[in-house]
């Protein structure tokens, strides 16, 4: 591409985030259009993802010596019990970390930022109905710098399962909590895009709870019962 | 939306159509052209993986493994027997763990062939694709004459294998590797250095690293990324850390690091990888071994759960597993990398044509029955 042609579509753009679009449409040659336009929806995505994403500036580091990973639960729990007291459930033990919801994201924010913790990957997210009344949701996070990983739970009771969305600190959240919600009913509060995933839109009960009952019918199909045994 | 007013048209792309790779549905929003959003809906193929898995015991649930990924069922079932093995504390001996890491990297192979060649079918070259099919079946007799099933197995199960090598296998094995190294060569002049292949991927669908974590985006597409990172080598299980090979990362030899030509190219290279470790097992395989010595009479573990995760051809496959002590599983949760793979398609793929869209849905190299489960 040639400097004025550059130069063109720099002042275009700006033009069209400005919300002139009649010189944009005027041009002529419709693969400049085109590229003009694509550049355009570039800086208009760019724009919305600085407001949203807010933990841009940790850049990622290129790892060139292999290292052995290690689970670092009981000395994570007692960091988060120093600097968010009551925030844990029951003490910290080598398996997992046991947090109530309330703080949950601002723990995930700092789990993020924190330069020796730098979580900076959501290995998997799921729920599991624990029984006793409560659902819980698990998450396994691993540090890609420095070579650890934890696994954090939160149990929410049955009838009010919420727990604040994590899906503007790790992307990847964004479908594992849909798929949470669509199979155990947990909500994730401030999820942007909190709809059913994998199941259709309307359909009823949370599969993966334990006490499940299959609807009857849907949309007039019968749907068949769950068999009980072998035949 | 309302980027460009009065002119944007919503367009589905899907259920049913050759470029989606199976029965996916992308909404996207045009312009003329130039997409500026996407949203996938899935959940065509969903056949209830975990609901399943929560009503057969431990075993039965290895040919479900096989159905999600169908085109890498041996690294599918690999994942699951080494999550299970960790939770039961079992230890299998050194044929069986030769055997498996032989498996699954030819699994390896097989995949990215069917990968790259569904790549290059989606964007208009035809006969790469018979080319690379042509090759995998020959992987595929070496699987059938091994356990007798092309492409779902069930062959991995805990505390061993189903059957021992037969006769034969080791010799057929390097007549394959011995007639396919030189054949990579051959892709590589048809299809990664093609004109119209490079001005179609090159500097296309750039995933930069930052954004590629933040997704979960694991495997060859992180790696194309510029990303060294290998499970295989960074949290190794089984017996992966006896070899040795290199792991292939993306250098944007045709543009920009982390492109559509980066991410073939990739895996292009990730083969020949493959053939290393293969080469190498089969050079080190233990003569005796009972493949069946470590088979637990009962598969009843312990109260618990454990998080595993292993290097499929598409990047980092999870399980979760809840255990409550019983012969059934109370939870157990695929994770897997196709899903995470394919959430990203809007941030990386807004903004290019609507031609770029299906070249970077075919880079990602997804899998349905993977995603929908």
């Amino acid at each position: 591409m040639s400097k004025d042609q550059e130069k063109l579509i720099e002042d275009l753009v700006d033009k069209g985030l400005a919300g002139d679009m009649e010189p944009i449409n005027a041009i002529e040659d419709r693969i400049l259009r085109g590229k003009v336009k694509s550049a355009l929806v570039k800086a208009k995505r760019a724009a919305k993802a600085q407001e949203k994403i807010e933990n841009k500036d940790t850049k990622v580091e290129v790892l060139n010596n292999p290292q052995k990973t290690e689970s670092t639960n009981a000395k994570i729990s007692d960091m988060i019990n120093k600097k968010f007291p009551g925030s844990l459930e029951n003490e910290g033990n080598d398996k997992f970390i046991q947090l109530k919801p309330e703080h949950w994201f601002e723990i995930s924010k700092w789990l993020r930022s924190e330069p020796s913790l730098f979580f900076d990957s959501l290995q998997c997210q799921t729920g599991v109905d624990i029984g006793d009344n409560d659902l819980e949701a698990r998450y396994n996070f691993h540090s890609m710098k420095h070579g650890h990983y934890i696994e954090v739970r939160i149990a929410v009771p049955r009838n009010k399962a919420v727990i604040p969305s994590v899906e503007q600190i790790w992307r990847v959240a964004d479908w594992f909590e849909r798929e949470t919600y669509d199979m155990l009913g947990i909500e994730f509060s401030g999820h942007r895009d909190l709809r059913r995933i994998l199941l259709p839109d309307d359909w009823e009960g949370w599969p993966l709870r334990k006490d499940y009952q299959v609807q009857e019918t849907y949309h007039g199909i019968v749907v068949p019962k769950m068999k009980e045994g072998w035949e | 939306m309302g980027i460009i007013h009065g002119e944007e048209m919503v367009l589905n792309i899907g259920p049913q159509h050759p470029a989606t790779h199976g029965v996916l549905r992308l909404q996207v929003r045009t312009d003329g052209e130039v997409v500026s959003q996407i949203t996938p809906y899935l959940g065509y193929l969903h056949r209830c993986f975990e609901k399943h898995c929560e009503n057969v015991t431990y075993e039965q649930v290895i040919p479900f493994t096989d159905r999600c990924d169908y085109l890498a069922s041996m690294t599918n079932n690999f994942g699951y027997v080494v999550a299970m093995e960790d939770l039961m504390e079992i230890k299998v001996n050194d044929r069986v763990e030769h055997i498996r890491v032989i498996m699954a990297e030819l699994q390896r192979i097989a995949s990215h062939l069917l990968g790259l060649g569904a790549f290059g079918l989606d964007i208009g070259a035809f006969t790469p694709f018979l080319h690379m099919l042509r090759d995998r079946e020959r992987i595929l007799d070496i699987f059938e004459m091994t356990c007798g099933a092309r492409l779902l197995y069930n062959y991995m199960w805990v505390g061993g294998v189903s059957h021992d090598l037969p006769v034969g296998f080791v010799e057929s094995t390097y007549r394959f590797l011995d007639y396919f190294e030189p054949k990579i060569d051959e892709f590589v002049n048809l299809l990664v250095h093609n004109k119209i292949f490079v001005e179609r991927t090159a500097d296309i669908g750039v995933m930069p690293p930052e954004v590629a974590i933040n997704y979960g985006v694991g495997g060859p597409n992180l790696r194309a990324s510029g990303l060294k990172w290998d499970l295989r080598r960074d949290d190794t299980y089984s017996i992966y850390n006896k070899f040795e090979f290199d792991i292939p990362v993306g250098e944007g030899g045709k543009g920009t690091v982390g492109d559509c030509w980066d991410r073939f190219y990739v895996r292009v290279l990730e083969m020949k990888e493959s053939i290393k470790i293969v080469r190498q097992a089969l050079a080190s395989l233990p003569k005796d071994g009972d493949v069946h010595q470590s088979l637990p009479k009962k598969i009843r573990p312990p109260k618990g759960s454990i998080y595993s995760r292993t290097e499929s051809p598409r990047g980092d496959l999870g399980y979760y597993i809840e255990s409550d002590g019983t012969n059934i599983p109370y939870r157990l949760k695929m994770r897997s990398p196709a899903f995470t793979a394919l959430s990203v398609i809007d941030e990386i793929a807004a903004g290019w044509l609507l031609s770029d869209v299906l070249a970077i849905l075919g880079s990602l190299d997804i899998v349905l029955g993977e995603i929908d489960r």
